[in-house]
C-alpha cells in the first residue's frame, strides 16, 4: 500500500468515525452507551475527529498539488518523527491496524444496536437495595418528590436514604421498567427493572423493583411496561426494599432514555 | 503483460472490495432480522448486541480522552525541543521521579491520554523513571479526576490515600526503573529518543544532527494535527483492542459471582482489584463507581480499587504494550499490584472504618 493510499484511508475512517459519534448524537441513541453528562465530550471529539480530517485532507491535497510524493515532501518530516533511523511504524502498519481502528464503525453497523436489557442482567445480577451515588441535596430532593415522580432508582433511593420506610406504604406508584423474572422471586411476581449507568454501559448496573402482579407469568423478560399500584415494604437479607402491589400493568414502548442516570 | 497483470490485480482487488462490502450487509440485514424474530438464535444476537453495546460504550467514552492524549502528544512533538524537557527536569533520580509524579498536575489526561503522551515525552529525551512515574500518577494526580473523587467521596480519608498511595507507588516504581542503567532495553523502538543515554551513544549518532526550529503558532497546527492522527491510529488500535477484550470479559465473567465475595481484609482486596482492570473504567469517572462499592466491601479495598484501577486495566495493559518491551510491561503490572495490595490490606488491617 502506497504511502498516500495510508493516508486517504486514514482520512476516511477519522471522518467515518466523526460522522459516526455524530449520527449517534442526532438519534439520542448516544445514551445508550454513555452517561448524558458526558455527551459534550462526544460531540467535541466528533468535530475533533472531523477537523482533523478535514486538515489532514487539506494537507494531502497541497502536497498532491505541489507534485511531490509524501517522503520527499520537507515540511512534513515531522510525521516520520525526527528519529528518521529507527522509527518508519507506520510505513509498516499493515492494513488490519487501519481496520481495528475501523473497528467501531463497522461493529456499529453490522451488529444490531440495543441498549442493555434483560440478556444482560445474567451477567450483571440485579440489585433491590444498592447504596447508590447520592449527594446531600440528591437525598432531599429523593424524598421530597411527589410518590407518583419516582422513577425505580427513586425508589431505591429512598428507601435506602430514609430511616423509617414504613413511612412509604401506602404511597402510590407509577413506575416504567422493563420486566425480569428473578429466580429468587414467587410466581406472581417480577421485577421492574431498569439499568443505571453512571459513566458508560460498562459500569451498568441492574436495578428494580420488585412487582405483585398475579398474571406476572404472561409477561415476556424484557417488555417495557408501566406499573401503577401501591407500596409495601418487603425484606430481602433484613434490609427493607419497596415492593410494589400492581393496580395496573400496561405495556409500553421502550423509553427514549432507557437508562436512568444517577 | 506486466500491465495487463497489474489490471487484473486491480480489478480483482474492486471485486474482493465489493464483495466483502455486500457480505457485511447481508450479514447485517441477517442479524437484524434473527434480533427481531423472537426465534430460537435471537438470545446469541442479543448476547451479540451486548457486546457491541458495551465495547462502544467503552470506546465512546475513552475516545475524547484519546484524542486530548494524541493532541497534547502533537503539542509537545512540534513546540518542544529535546532541549526543553532536559532542561525542566532534575537530573537526580528521586527529584526526577517525584517531578514525573507530579507533572500530572498539568496534564489533565486519563489513562488513555498518558501512553502516548509518555511515549512521546520519552522520545523527546524524558528518563525512564520520570516517564515512568508521570505514566502511573497521571490518570488520578491530575485536576479532572481530583474533582470527580471529591464529588464522589468529598474532601477527607479516601482522597487523601488514593492520592497519597498513587504518589507512592509512582514514585517507588520511578526509582525502581531508575536503576535500569540501558531505558532501550525497556522500551520499544517506537518510543526510543534520537539520542539517549549521554555523549558516547551520541557521538555515533547521525541522528542529531537534526535542528530543531520551533515553528509559528499557525504553521505548527496541521504539524501537531499530522502527529495527532498518527498517534491516534497507533494508540487507537490498542485501546479498541483493549475495549474488546474488556467487553467481552463483561459478556462472559459473571459480575455478581465475584461481588458475592466481598468479605475478608483480603479477598475483598483481590475482588475489587481485578473488578477495576475488568470493567476498564476511566480514571476520571472511577470515583462513581467505586462509591457504589463502599457500603458492601472493605475501606482498603475500595482504596485498591481507585488506585490500582488507573494504573493498569485491560485496555491500557494492551496500550502499554505498544510502548513498553514485555518485561517492562511485567513490572508495570506486578510492582503496582504487590504495593497496592500490601497497603489495602495493611489499611483493613489496622483501621475500623
Amino acid at each position: 500500500m502506497s504511502t498516500r493510499t495510508y493516508r486517504a484511508l486514514q482520512i476516511l475512517i477519522l471522518a467515518a468515525l466523526g460522522a459516526f459519534l455524530l449520527q449517534k448524537i442526532w438519534s439520542g441513541t448516544l445514551y445508550w452507551y454513555i452517561n448524558q453528562r458526558f455527551a459534550f465530550l462526544t460531540l467535541l471529539a466528533s468535530l475533533g475527529l472531523l477537523a482533523m480530517a478535514q486538515i489532514s485532507f487539506n494537507a494531502l491535497r497541497q502536497k498532491r498539488e505541489a507534485g511531490l510524493s509524501p517522503k520527499q515532501a520537507p515540511e512534513h518530516d515531522h510525521i516520520h518523527d525526527h528519529s528518521h533511523d529507527q522509527d518508519h511504524s507506520h510505513e509498516r502498519l499493515p492494513i488490519w491496524g487501519l481496520v481495528i481502528v475501523a473497528l467501531p464503525v463497522l461493529l456499529g453497523l453490522i451488529v444490531p444496536a440495543k441498549p442493555l436489557g434483560s440478556a444482560a442482567i445474567a451477567n450483571r445480577g440485579v440489585n433491590t437495595s444498592a447504596s447508590l451515588v447520592a449527594s446531600g441535596s440528591t437525598k432531599a430532593a429523593t424524598l421530597d418528590m411527589s410518590p407518583e415522580d419516582r422513577n425505580v432508582l427513586d425508589w431505591v433511593r429512598a428507601f435506602n436514604f430514609s430511616s423509617d420506610p414504613q413511612t412509604f406504604v401506602g404511597q402510590s406508584a407509577d413506575v416504567i421498567g422493563f420486566v425480569y423474572h428473578d429466580k429468587r422471586l414467587g410466581e406472581t411476581q417480577f421485577l421492574a427493572g431498569r439499568f443505571t449507568v453512571n459513566c458508560c454501559v460498562a459500569d451498568a448496573m441492574a436495578i428494580g423493583v420488585v412487582t405483585e402482579w398475579a398474571d406476572s407469568k404472561t409477561l415476556a423478560d424484557n417488555s417495557w411496561v408501566r406499573v401503577r399500584g401501591t407500596i409495601k415494604v418487603a425484606e430481602v437479607d433484613g434490609k427493607p426494599i419497596p415492593l410494589i402491589v400492581a393496580e395496573s400493568v400496561e405495556a409500553v414502548p421502550p423509553p427514549e432514555l432507557p437508562y436512568l442516570f444517577p | 503483460m506486466v500491465v495487463y497483470t497489474f489490471a487484473v490485480d486491480q480489478f480483482n482487488r474492486t471485486i474482493l472490495i465489493f464483495a466483502v462490502a455486500l457480505g457485511a450487509i447481508l450479514i447485517a440485514l441477517a442479524l437484524g432480522q434473527i434480533s427481531n424474530s423472537g426465534g430460537p438464535l435471537t438470545p446469541y444476537v442479543d448476547q451479540l448486541s451486548t457486546f457491541a453495546t458495551v465495547f462502544l460504550g467503552i470506546f465512546i467514552e475513552a475516545a475524547p480522552f484519546l484524542l486530548l492524549g494524541t493532541i497534547a502528544s502533537g503539542i509537545v512533538e512540534v513546540f518542544f525541543n529535546h532541549d526543553d524537557v532536559a532542561r525542566l527536569i532534575p537530573r537526580d533520580p528521586v527529584r526526577g521521579a517525584v517531578a514525573g509524579a507530579m507533572l500530572g498536575f498539568f496534564f489533565p489526561v486519563c489513562e488513555c491520554g498518558v501512553v502516548p503522551l509518555t511515549r512521546r515525552l520519552f522520545k523527546k529525551g524524558l528518563p525512564l523513571s520520570v516517564g515512568v512515574a508521570f505514566l502511573l500518577a497521571a490518570p488520578v494526580f491530575n485536576p479532572i479526576a481530583i474533582a470527580s473523587t471529591i464529588a464522589a467521596f468529598g474532601v477527607g480519608k479516601m482522597l487523601f490515600l488514593r492520592v497519597g498511595l498513587t504518589l507512592l507507588i509512582a514514585i517507588v516504581v520511578g526509582l525502581i526503573f531508575a536503576a535500569q542503567k540501558h531505558p532501550e532495553g525497556m522500551l520499544r523502538p517506537n518510543a526510543w529518543a534520537p539520542i539517549s543515554g549521554g555523549a558516547e551513544i551520541a557521538a555515533d549518532s547521525t541522528v542529531a544532527a537534526t535542528p530543531f526550529v520551533r515553528p509559528s503558532l499557525r504553521a505548527g497546527l496541521p504539524q501537531v494535527v499530522g502527529v495527532a492522527v498518527d498517534e491516534f491510529f497507533e494508540m487507537g488500535r490498542y485501546l479498541i483492542l483493549g475495549s474488546l477484550l474488556a467487553a467481552l470479559m463483561q459478556t462472559v465473567v459473571t459480575q455478581s459471582s465475584l461481588l458475592g465475595l466481598s468479605a475478608g481484609p483480603i479477598i475483598s482486596v483481590l475482588v475489587l482489584i481485578t473488578l477495576a482492570v475488568v470493567l476498564s473504567i476511566c480514571s476520571t469517572v472511577d470515583a462513581f463507581i467505586a462509591l457504589a462499592f463502599t457500603g458492601a466491601f472493605t475501606t482498603g479495598s475500595v482504596v485498591a480499587f481507585l488506585v490500582f484501577g488507573p494504573m493498569v486495566d485491560i485496555k491500557s495493559t494492551i496500550m502499554y504494550l505498544g510502548v513498553f518491551k514485555r518485561r517492562a510491561v511485567v513490572y508495570l503490572i506486578l510492582l503496582p499490584l504487590i504495593m497496592t495490595i500490601l497497603a489495602a490490606v495493611f489499611i483493613n488491617l489496622n483501621t475500623t472504618w
